[in-house]
């Protein structure tokens, strides 16, 4: 089995998906350096998520 | 983690999976023999339950943050396929599964194999159904039962019970599950997964949820609002500009 394979099995076809994902940890872990409230940063992360989907679903693959 | 919400999203997901592996079964039982699908169908949910108990428990070595973080990275992934695609069926820009369809179409390719080797591809067919359908499933139940051996034995109880209950329609009907909301199923456990997923891996990354364990019921009605304006907005007629 190929790495594309187990990829796609763990994410799908799309590609808007993963890199949503990696856009939310990376905005989380910033503002956590950066002291923004918890709340905040909860509020952000599961945003950049939603996002994603959205970003998703209109994607053609 | 409350135990029935792990148990009934595995439900959920497992039932969906189970659903789809049945109908391969089915079509290998009709088509050669009971003995033959049934086989392929054992062996392969032996394997599953390997894998389970082996990783299930080899997961808990890991420092129990990075642990989350990477377990909850995995669910949102999961979660977001299951999703979109459940979203895409629900507004009409990917045909809804057809189980009807599905069972005819092996039917055919089984009839249509030498007699000779029909067993050997039987048996074969009827295990790679099994386990390729039963694999996310396996995923899901480990990365579930990654929090603590209850979390495991609640997942593993909830993807048990929905393969027995489904094998037992199975038996029952004789014919695949048509009838079954697939895709409603697949969109509840798509809001689940990414919700566990959110909250794990903000747990992993050090964000202080409000409200605890709470705040997985605000993250699944937030996922659940913007999933159906998705839905929504996807539907609508897209206007031609001249």
């Amino acid at each position: 089995m190929s790495i594309a394979a187990i990829w796609e099995f763990i994410a799908g076809d799309s590609r808007r998906a993963p890199v949503a994902v990696a856009l939310a940890v990376a905005v989380a872990f910033v503002l956590l350096r950066s002291s923004v409230s918890s709340t905040i940063v909860a509020v952000a992360f599961a945003g950049v998520i939603a996002l994603g989907l959205a970003a998703a679903v209109f994607e053609r693959t | 983690m409350n135990g029935w919400t792990l148990a009934g999203t595995s439900f959920l997901a497992s039932a969906v999976e189970a659903v789809e592996a049945m109908t391969i079964v089915l079509a290998v039982g009709v088509t050669r023999s009971w003995s033959v699908a049934l086989r392929g169908a054992a062996f392969a949910l032996l394997v599953l339950a390997l894998l389970v108990a082996i990783f299930g428990p080899l997961l808990r070595l890991v420092p129990i943050d990075q642990l989350k973080l990477v377990v909850g990275i995995v669910l949102i992934l999961f979660g977001l396929a299951w999703l979109r695609k459940a979203i895409l069926r629900y507004s009409g820009r990917k045909a809804l599964r057809d189980e009807d369809a599905a069972f005819a179409r092996q039917v055919s390719a089984l009839r249509a194999a030498e007699d000779v080797q029909a067993d050997r591809i039987g048996l074969v067919t009827s295990f790679k159904a099994v386990l390729i359908e039963g694999l996310e499933v396996a995923v899901i139940v480990v990365t579930f039962g990654a929090a603590s051996t209850a979390a495991l034995g609640w997942s593993a109880a909830g993807a048990a019970a929905a393969v027995l209950l489904v094998v037992l329609a199975g038996i029952a009907l004789k014919q695949p599950a048509s009838r079954v909301p697939e895709n409603t199923m697949k969109f509840v456990v798509g809001v689940m997964l990414t919700s566990f997923g959110t909250f794990w891996t903000g747990e992993g990354l050090g964000i202080q949820w409000f409200g605890a364990d709470l705040s997985l019921l605000i993250l699944a009605a937030f996922y659940l609002a913007v999933s159906g304006l998705l839905i929504a907005t996807a539907r609508a007629p897209r206007t031609v500009r001249a």
